[in-house]
């Protein structure tokens, strides 16, 4: 009778990602890929192929234009409030008296060569986080987008702005059918989402795009059925997995996402023992980047610190991506409160989004990598009573960060005198118009043929 | 014990067999056992959809849950209100009732409040589940789990809050159909809610006249002082109300949207009984719809119902600590819905991770001295290849496989060879089980 092992299942629970905290070198992006990533990657939109092939997929497309230009798109959910966040100082009485004693006072931090005053939280973080690197000249803010008649529900201004339409009909997220226009049949990872769910930004119509989340470990072993055993029995498994004719659409996703869990697992089998932890950070490793002896401090304890630090070493390691997403993790849907939760989270913005601009400095990316941040709506003018709580409004912010950066204010301040007959802000840019500039300026290629009617819409200069 | 007899079965409605059992109780509750699913196909249709309807209170059969050796403490331990919630989905005689609450839980979707209010909150949902919506609606909006998560208790007269009023329309009744405007108007027609406070915790919500804004409001074209009450009415009396909540329970127990003339005519019915859910839950679970490709599912199994539903048919109870974990493994965090819109259901439950998850689950259950273990003298040497299934089968709770998979399992037995020995044969019998609590099969419904 071969030896008995340790009870293992419940060990198996309670394991969460290997710690490392080691430079990449001789790890191969076959082993990183089964290591480092394994069950935290889910495909999307792809035709049934083994890992293997994926990962050649990645090589080419890296190989073919080792230096192409990376858009990250970082979205911050709930609405933030464009006057707190970035107030037009020569407005500030008005907005004194909209927000009466939960106004903010006027901060030191007014934008380099603008009439804006940045919230103090976002000179939080390295280098003095967002407003340091609007010094720096890698900001250009647009105050006032949104789109005309706003939605001021969640979801359905969400879609607008994952869709790039203001209709319910279109199903394909703009940045995906831009992959599906200008990338790759075979990389997976030339669109990806760093974190468990695919952005709907993403969704495309044919091409593969890819979810990472944070690793786990992605062995599949059973208590006490051993090799040759255990192979018999996966064996199976995978029959049982393939695709079969006549599955609805749920049989077909459990099927996939069985074929997937398992293909994760054979890249794993043959380095098992052999290979070294992975080299993925994890939310439990160490916040600080080392990168060729520049030290990047990410925020401690930052769930979307942690997410955008992953992403700085996903897209160090030439896989062929073009575009990236990242949801944040503060809660700007600030309906009560609002001074002390903008400030909780737009520190972590602040510090956040710095650290990966270093950090992509650090790797010799920032030159090639453009970061757009945006928030579904903005906030009412007028704050509720429940604490300085702000209601859903018109007219929000988004900005773009990076060295190519087109710094400056690029949109009008929406006035505070002159607002829409539901007392919200007018809004000044629509953000498909900032969408068709980003597709054209950063990525190179017409907006027409991604944007619906991108001719209608003004455009802004956003990268330099 | 009773001797067992060749029986011949007799079909009171001739098209009622086992496996449309399996699928109703997997669909409204946690899935059937071997014996359950015998004992309702010779009942009949009728006579299941009384059983699962049953308005008689619930009493909880089977293991109690624990961990080690310490029983639940829902208050204070962390987690231990999921798994009392978790338990309760594995031991009613009311299955329905507890996937009513499931439902209600992702419609008024809550988290982050204090224990004391969430578990409140959740006695609430299952006491009115299948009561009338219009009831079940007043007390949500003074419920103060859901009251405090949506700001109403911060919604005054002065200065409405317009969170609870969007996503009631939006979200609890209607989907759409209503105005920014009505929007507006019916925040503050929701002024007045605050929180009754004892020792400084919020234990009750009521109704501060002072705070309320008793102006004329105008919502859905029609003008009037509206109160609380004319809000809730003017919802769940729109006309876009009752396809709203039919849509969303055909979802839940049918998957996918019902044809339009059905889900008009089912909408029609409902607001007829005065908004009367167990009537309406109970013609969609009679819809033949609902039985459509009985050899395969079509739904994927929500985390709760996978996990409740195996160590249901099983048997088995609750007795480690780990099912909080591997849910949210598999993307449901009970008590913690990921946003105010609840969960994403149908193929958004997969991912290759969630199916390594499900993969633990299994592990979990074959584990030693886990309800589906393989102990020594289980497995006896004469077994056939049909006996060695068979018992794996019964040890997982009697599930339905496809053809296809039987087939791979019968080929993975017959790769063992004749008379393969003890430790083989433990090490098969194992593997079966797991297969058959892992495979892509028992993810379905």
């Amino acid at each position: 009778m071969p030896p008995s092992r340790p009870h293992q299942s419940c060990e198996d629970f309670h394991r969460t990602a290997a710690t490392a905290r080691h430079p990449t070198v001789g790890v191969s992006r076959r082993q990183f890929l089964g290591w480092g990533l394994g069950a935290g990657l889910a495909l999307y939109s792809a035709r049934a192929m083994p890992l293997a092939h994926w990962m050649e997929g990645a090589e080419a497309a890296h190989a073919q234009s080792p230096d192409a230009r990376i858009l990250v798109s970082v979205f911050l959910p709930g609405g933030v409030d464009l006057l707190d966040s970035f107030l037009d100082v020569s407005q500030y009485p008005v907005y004194a008296r909209l927000r009466g004693r939960y106004a903010r006072p006027l901060s030191p931090d007014v934008l380099v060569g603008s009439t804006v005053s940045a919230h103090p939280s976002l000179a939080h973080g390295q280098g003095r986080g967002i407003a340091g690197l609007w010094q720096r000249g890698k900001i250009a803010l647009l105050p006032g987008i949104d789109y005309a008649n706003p939605d001021l529900s969640h979801f359905h201004s969400r879609r607008f702005w994952e869709t790039g339409t203001i209709t319910s009909q279109q199903t394909t997220g703009w940045l995906g059918r831009w992959l599906d226009l200008h990338g790759s049949r075979d990389n997976p990872f030339q669109g990806m989402t760093s974190g468990s769910r695919l952005s709907p930004t993403l969704l495309t119509g044919a091409a593969p795009v890819v979810s990472v989340e944070a690793p786990h470990r992605a062995e599949m072993k059973i208590p006490h059925v051993e090799d040759p055993n255990r192979r018999r029995m996966m064996r199976v498994y995978g029959n049982l997995a393939r695709e079969r004719r006549g599955d609805g659409p749920s049989a077909a996703a459990v099927r996939a996402a069985a074929r997937f869990a398992q293909d994760a697992h054979h890249d794993i089998a043959p380095l098992a023992g052999k290979a070294p932890p992975p080299p993925v950070p994890g939310a439990d490793i160490d916040h600080v980047v080392n990168v060729g002896g520049q030290i990047t401090g990410y925020p401690k304890g930052s769930q979307f610190g942690a997410t955008l630090r992953q992403l700085a070493f996903l897209l160090d390691q030439g896989l062929g991506t073009r575009i990236a997403t990242v949801d944040g993790r503060a809660d700007f849907d600030t309906h009560n409160n609002q001074p002390e939760r903008l400030a909780e989270g737009l520190s972590d913005v602040s510090a956040s989004l710095a650290a990966f601009q270093y950090d992509l400095e650090a790797r010799g990316l920032s030159s090639r990598t453009l970061t757009f941040v945006w928030t579904e709506f903005g906030r009412r003018p007028q704050s509720n009573s429940s604490r300085g709580g702000t209601d859903h409004g018109a007219g929000g912010i988004a900005w773009v960060m990076g060295d190519r950066a087109a710094a400056g204010v690029r949109t009008e301040y929406p006035s505070l005198r002159n607002l829409d007959p539901q007392a919200n802000l007018k809004v000044t840019a629509d953000f498909r118009g900032v969408y068709a500039s980003l597709i054209e300026q950063w990525l190179g290629t017409p907006a027409d043929a991604i944007i619906p009617d991108a001719a209608a819409f003004p455009r802004f200069t956003l990268v330099r | 014990m009773a001797r067992r007899r060749p029986k011949r079965s007799r079909r009171p409605s001739g098209s009622w067999t086992e496996a449309h059992v399996r699928r109703l109780f997997w669909r409204a509750g946690f899935g059937a056992t071997a014996k359950e699913a015998h004992l309702w196909a010779r009942r009949g249709k009728r006579a299941a959809l009384d059983h699962l309807l049953d308005p008689s209170p619930a009493q909880l059969r089977g293991p109690a849950a624990r961990v080690g050796r310490r029983r639940l403490d829902p208050l204070n331990e962390f987690n231990d209100d999921k798994l009392w919630w978790l338990d309760r989905m594995v031991r009613s005689t009311r299955p329905l009732e507890e996937r009513m609450t499931l439902f209600w839980h992702d419609h008024f979707a809550t988290r982050n409040e204090p224990t004391t209010l969430m578990l409140a909150q959740n006695r609430l949902m299952r006491r009115k589940g299948l009561g009338r919506f219009d009831a079940l609606l007043r007390e949500m909006a003074f419920d103060p789990a859901l009251a405090r998560f949506q700001n109403l208790n911060e919604n005054v007269a002065e200065a409405p809050n317009e969170n609870f009023a969007r996503e009631l329309m939006e979200l609890f009744t209607l989907g759409s159909g209503y105005t920014e405007t009505d929007i507006r108007e019916a925040a503050r027609a929701l002024t007045g809610i605050r929180d009754r406070e004892r020792n400084g915790q919020t234990v009750a919500m009521y109704f501060d006249p002072a705070l309320h804004d008793g102006g004329r409001k105008t919502i859905f074209g029609q003008t009037g002082n509206w109160g609380i009450d004319d809000v809730l009415r003017l919802c769940v009396t729109h006309p876009a109300h009752g396809p709203f909540l039919v849509t969303k329970l055909w979802d839940y127990f049918v998957g996918g949207a019902p044809p339009p003339a059905v889900r008009d005519r089912l909408a029609a019915d409902y607001v007829r009984s005065g908004f009367q859910l167990r009537p309406l839950v109970r013609a969609i679970l009679s819809r033949p719809e609902l039985y459509r490709h009985l050899d395969r599912g079509e739904m994927v199994k929500w985390p709760a119902v996978l996990v409740a539903g195996q160590l249901r048919t099983m048997g088995a109870g609750i007795d480690i600590p780990d099912w909080p974990w591997l849910m949210a493994s598999m993307g449901q965090s009970l008590f913690s819905p990921p946003s105010v819109a609840g969960w994403e259901w149908g193929t958004r439950w997969m991912s290759s991770n969630a199916m390594r998850a499900r993969f633990g689950v299994a592990n979990a259950l074959v584990r030693d001295g886990g309800p589906a273990e393989v102990t020594n003298g289980q497995v006896r040497r004469e077994l056939t290849p049909d006996q060695h299934l068979a018992l794996a089968l019964r040890k997982v709770g009697s599930p339905r496989i496809t053809a296809t998979t039987r087939r791979e399992l019968r080929r993975l037995i017959a790769s063992y060879g004749r008379r393969p020995g003890l430790w083989e044969r433990n090490q098969l019998q194992r593997s079966l089980r797991h297969l058959l609590i892992s495979g892509p099969d028992n993810q379905l419904c």
